[in-house]
């Protein structure tokens, strides 16, 4: 029986196409065919990175924001954590060959508990995380779709780089927009 | 009986009673969440063991696994139930049914197959961790984060799947239970709730489930803050996830009693998913999830 497939705005991929990225999860490729999928994004952030020269990229599933929070799981499971996670996730990206300043780079999740009253924040401070990263790297989001309290699935076709993001039984583009 | 009343409206009550194919909870599931607040004996637990296949399995699986056989030499059943201990069995077997029962679960938010029995599961960590903390009962608290989403199968029941996926953005900012509530006439909680009073579950198991999102301000007991906190923690650690996303508030009052702080709050999303990775790792997908 031939694999599943799924339809997205952009055509259909099928289960062998797919490289699904965990929770606390990084997963990295250089085969164009392959796309790389999260799902149900919360409060965590999945990020991408995409090299278009390479057609390689890769994706990190964090969950909350800095590894110091917590030193040894942070040595134990540095993608848990979008400091650690993400500079493992450029160090994988830009080992395939891929150049810095090529990169695209979108962002999703960074969803808040509905009415939270400002007290655990976490979908905002991994947000704020993100972009302090970035900046230290010396680099921009490309496309984001995050915040607002509702989950969201995050996909990264190698192929050509379209990043798409389904929320609320919507799918959009995200990259290119 | 009169508490019993209150858990569960007429129309949830009514919903229930008249779908067709709601999954019966299992025979050895039935027995221990009855026995929840008493202690069962060995011979009782390995008698519940013995009787389902499900439940053997993994009880062998997590038996032979490093942490409990790191001289790798192979460990039959009833050195397996000998090894792991009363309270290990009973929170075993109850993981197993209840993640049965659950697997195909949350079709109606989206969910893959496996999410709500994950869910489930961390949710169940989560409460024993914080009943721990705050003195609660911990298998009361355990059974009930456990049970809390079965009210969710009630709705993949009514509706198709996926049917959610867009209620969420028909009411911008509105609590997901609201919009349950409009399109059936009751939310899950409700309809969990009735479910295990059809089921013939203890008051405490319904009331954990009916409170899971809506904690009373004049608790008997810590039990329901308890549930309500782990639901967040699971849902922290990205765990049942579906069209309703983190569309619930965290009740302030139960954040209170419980004394939850942030820096409380983030170690507990940390251990959640890193002992559901862990069992998901050592029990190859006992719960069938493909991803």
């Amino acid at each position: 029986m031939p694999p599943p497939r799924t339809e997205t705005i952009l055509g259909s991929t099928t289960d062998a196409d797919r490289i699904t990225v965990g929770v606390a999860d990084l997963q990295a490729s250089r085969d164009a065919s392959r796309t790389i999928i999260t799902y149900a994004l919360g409060s965590c952030i999945g990020v991408t990175l995409w090299d278009p020269i390479l057609r390689a990229g890769g994706m990190l599933h964090f969950m909350l924001p800095e590894g110091a929070l917590n030193a040894t799981k942070s040595l134990e499971n540095p993608f848990m954590f979008g400091d650690t996670g993400f500079t493992l996730l450029l160090e994988r990206v830009l080992a395939f060959g891929a150049r810095r300043d090529r990169l695209v780079i979108c962002a999703a999740g960074g969803a808040e508990v509905l009415a939270d009253e400002g007290h655990f924040r976490i979908g905002s401070r991994n947000r704020t995380l993100l972009r302090k990263v970035l900046w230290k790297h010396g680099m921009l989001l490309s496309a984001d779709d995050t915040g607002g309290s509702h989950s969201r699935t995050l996909s990264l076709r190698l192929s050509d780089g379209a990043t798409l993001v389904k929320s609320q039984g919507k799918e959009r583009a995200l990259w290119p927009s | 009986m009169a508490e019993l009343m209150q858990l569960t409206s007429k129309r949830a009550s009514a919903l229930v009673a008249h779908i067709d194919g709601l999954p019966a909870m299992p025979a050895a599931a039935m027995r221990l969440l009855s026995a929840v607040g008493r202690n069962l004996d060995f011979t009782q637990i390995d008698a519940i063991v013995r009787s389902d296949e499900a439940i053997a399995a993994r009880v062998l699986r997590i038996a032979n696994s490093v942490i409990y056989n790191p001289r790798g030499t192979t460990v039959l059943l009833p050195e397996a139930v000998r090894r792991l201990g009363t309270r290990a069995l009973v929170r075993i077997a109850m993981e197993t049914e209840v993640g049965g029962l659950l697997a195909e679960g949350g079709r109606a938010y989206g969910m893959r197959r496996g999410d709500l029995s994950e869910a489930s599961v961390g949710g169940a960590v989560a409460a024993g961790l914080i009943a721990k903390r705050v003195g609660a009962d911990e298998g009361l608290c355990f059974a009930g984060a456990l049970l809390r989403d079965v009210g969710k199968i009630v709705i993949d029941a009514l509706a198709g799947p996926a049917a959610l996926d867009a209620l969420a953005s028909r009411g911008e900012g509105m609590p997901f239970l609201d919009c349950e509530v409009e399109e059936f006439g009751a939310d899950h909680s409700e309809l969990g709730a009735a479910l295990a009073v059809h089921w013939k579950l203890p008051t405490p198991m319904a009331r954990l489930i009916r409170f899971h999102h809506t904690p009373p301000q004049d608790p008997i007991d810590p039990c329901c803050d308890v549930v309500h906190a782990a639901d967040w923690v699971a849902r922290f650690a990205g765990l049942g996830l579906g069209a309703d996303g983190m569309l619930y508030p965290f009740d302030r009052g139960a954040r209170e009693r419980l004394g939850l702080t942030r820096s409380d709050l983030e170690p507990l999303v940390i251990a959640v998913l890193t002992e559901t990775a862990a069992q998901r790792a050592a029990t190859k997908l006992a719960f069938g999830r493909s991803t």
